[in-house]
């Protein structure tokens, strides 16, 4: 039996207490909880870019990948008080939530030991989250398709968001999609965004009827490539860049290139995968490919 | 498409709107067959009658109702079939309530209800006039031999049937005592406190495609595995790990590097 390690680090100006450090998360890989925690602390300095001022949507698997997993929007009352929080009003039925914010490297490392395996981040920020920064299509594999033909329809949507002068960043899900996003200058309100998602995913099934559907009904979804525009509202939140995932070996959700996806649409697919050891060599080889992001951001085509 | 269950029409006032029922819920827990243990042969099941010690054959066995410790009152099955409610073509609905107001222990099983031919009009007037006043349907079906009261209500592009238990079908719940008494009041305030915490710090949004029957899901895998001729391991086997001492180090050096990049940043 593993015995339930419990320790504190330092962190920054805070002390974080520490649970079972030795706890398997990734059975398959023999990953283990402290592993995890070392990943997100040495991949921390880019990943908070990221996170910061975006209320979490927490995604937690205490017993690690294989255990049971839950969804949680508010932050646990047993949070530290160093640990922040924004106020978002449900549009639904008026109540108020507290999300956490990872705004720093204890807040980070606290949530990972409340057993947040993957960081699911809102698209707007608290300076207004109405407006979202980002769009972000979710490109999910139907039964049937490959990692190769997700490529291949990512690449059609980066042509039509550049028909519309828009450009595109891509990372892959970490799982077996592919996120397509465009920073946005927060200018649009989450309906305009939305609308604009839906429409542009719209015109992709009309134009491939065969190979993409906008319809996220399973039985639609079969030999088809999902394109989920959804996730384009302000209560829902998308895996962020460089979050690990709850696959079965740990990979993470990993800003590319758009060379590597057309690379992968010619069916190298294979080096579209990143262990969580893979990062730190690619952030010295390429940088952090999502920086755009916390750039200015781009307008939407006026409609 | 699966085949319809049940054919006829939704009745009420002087509408009469031509539906077809189909089963909305499919058990999918696995099934085994049973063989013998030495030679794998399928085993049968036989009658048998223990007075002659033969097999009785389907033509030969009759319906006993016991009435009193072994005696019977036999019954055919014409006599029961004269007896079965007349089989109606109709769907009555009585009345329209809150969906709030059924208490969801009276649901049994749901069924979708799709418009016959040329009914796809009133079907829609009804689904919508449902929605408008978000008012459910009661009424009353014959199905299968049984007459059985229902509710319709709309859910997402179609009409929702679902056969409900009927009051005497449920036990009463003092029927299901334990041996502890349930206490209920003058429950020290901090404790309830906690425990009202722990709730609101799981209360979520209900998403029931996040669940699974995970035992099944198990035991199909395992059968997956075995038929491939993998050696199946029933506990998971992770490869060595880490000892703790050696992680927690490289955590530290890490937060040392965070933080000194993270420092270098804001400056």
């Amino acid at each position: 039996m593993p015995t339930s390690a419990a320790t504190a680090v330092q962190a920054g100006d805070h002390r974080v207490r520490l649970t079972s450090l030795d706890k398997v998360y990734y059975p398959a890989a023999g990953f283990t909880k402290g592993q995890v925690l070392n990943y997100y602390a040495s991949a921390a300095p880019t990943i908070i870019r990221h996170l910061r001022s975006r209320p979490l949507v927490l995604k937690r698997y205490p017993e690690g990948v294989e255990g049971d997993h839950f969804y949680q929007k508010e932050c646990p009352s047993s949070r530290p008080d160093w640990v922040q929080t924004a106020d978002v009003v449900s549009s639904r039925d008026g109540t108020t939530k507290h999300h956490c914010l990872a705004n720093d490297l204890a807040s980070l490392l606290w949530l990972v030991n409340q057993g947040c395996l993957e960081f699911h981040a809102f698209l707007a920020t608290t300076e207004d989250l109405e407006r979202p920064r980002m769009m972000v299509y979710d490109l999910d594999p139907g039964p049937g398709t490959t990692l190769r033909d997700v490529c291949q329809v990512a690449l059609t949507v980066r042509d039509a968001l550049a028909d519309d002068e828009l450009e595109a960043l891509v990372k892959v899900s970490g799982k077996k999609g592919i996120h397509v996003h465009v920073a946005l200058d927060g200018r649009a309100p989450f309906d305009d965004v939305r609308s604009y998602a839906r429409s542009l995913a719209g015109r992709q099934e009309a134009a491939q009827p065969d190979r993409v559907t906008a319809n996220m009904r399973k039985e639609r979804r079969r030999g088809r490539i999902f394109i989920d525009w959804s996730q384009n509202s302000r209560h829902k939140a998308t895996a962020c860049a460089y979050s690990l995932r709850a696959a079965e070996h740990p990979q993470v959700a990993m800003p590319v290139r758009w060379r590597e996806i057309e690379e992968g649409a010619e069916g190298e697919t294979e080096r579209l995968r990143f262990a969580p050891q893979d990062v730190s060599n690619r952030l010295d080889a390429h940088g952090d490919l999502f920086e755009p992001v916390l750039g200015p951001g781009q307008g939407l085509p006026s409609t | 498409m699966p085949r319809s269950v049940w054919s006829g029409s939704l009745a009420f006032g002087l509408v009469n709107v031509p539906v077809k029922v189909y089963t909305a819920s499919k058990d999918r827990s696995v099934s085994f067959h049973w063989l013998h243990d030495k030679d794998g042969a399928r085993i049968r099941n036989q009658r048998i009658c223990p007075k002659e010690d033969t097999e009785v054959s389907r033509e030969e066995i009759v319906k006993g109702y016991e009435v009193a410790p072994e005696q019977y009152v036999l019954v055919t099955d014409d006599e029961l079939k004269a007896l079965e409610p007349s089989t109606s073509k109709t769907i009555d609905i009585e009345a329209f309530v809150g969906l709030e107001e059924v208490d969801p222990v009276y649901f049994d099983r749901p069924y979708y209800l799709v418009p016959g031919e040329t009914a796809g009009h009133a079907y829609g007037l009804l689904m919508r006039a449902l929605q408008e006043t978000g008012k459910v349907a009661i009424g009353r079906i014959v199905m299968r031999r049984k007459e059985y009261l229902v509710t319709i209500r709309v859910r997402g592009e179609r009409l929702v049937m679902e056969t409900m238990r009927y009051p005497d079908e449920l036990v009463p719940a003092e029927e299901a005592a334990g041996e502890a008494e349930i206490k209920v009041k003058d429950l020290p305030e901090k404790e309830l406190e906690m425990a009202t915490r722990l709730v609101g710090s799981l209360a979520t949004d209900f998403d029931p495609s996040e669940y699974h029957d995970r035992y099944r899901e198990r035991v199909l895998e395992f059968i997956r595995k075995k038929a491939e001729g993998e050696e199946v391991v029933v506990e998971p086997e992770a490869e060595a790990k880490p000892a703790t001492q050696d992680i927690l180090a490289a955590l530290e050096e890490s937060l040392r590097k965070a933080e000194g990049e993270m420092e270098a940043e804001a400056s």
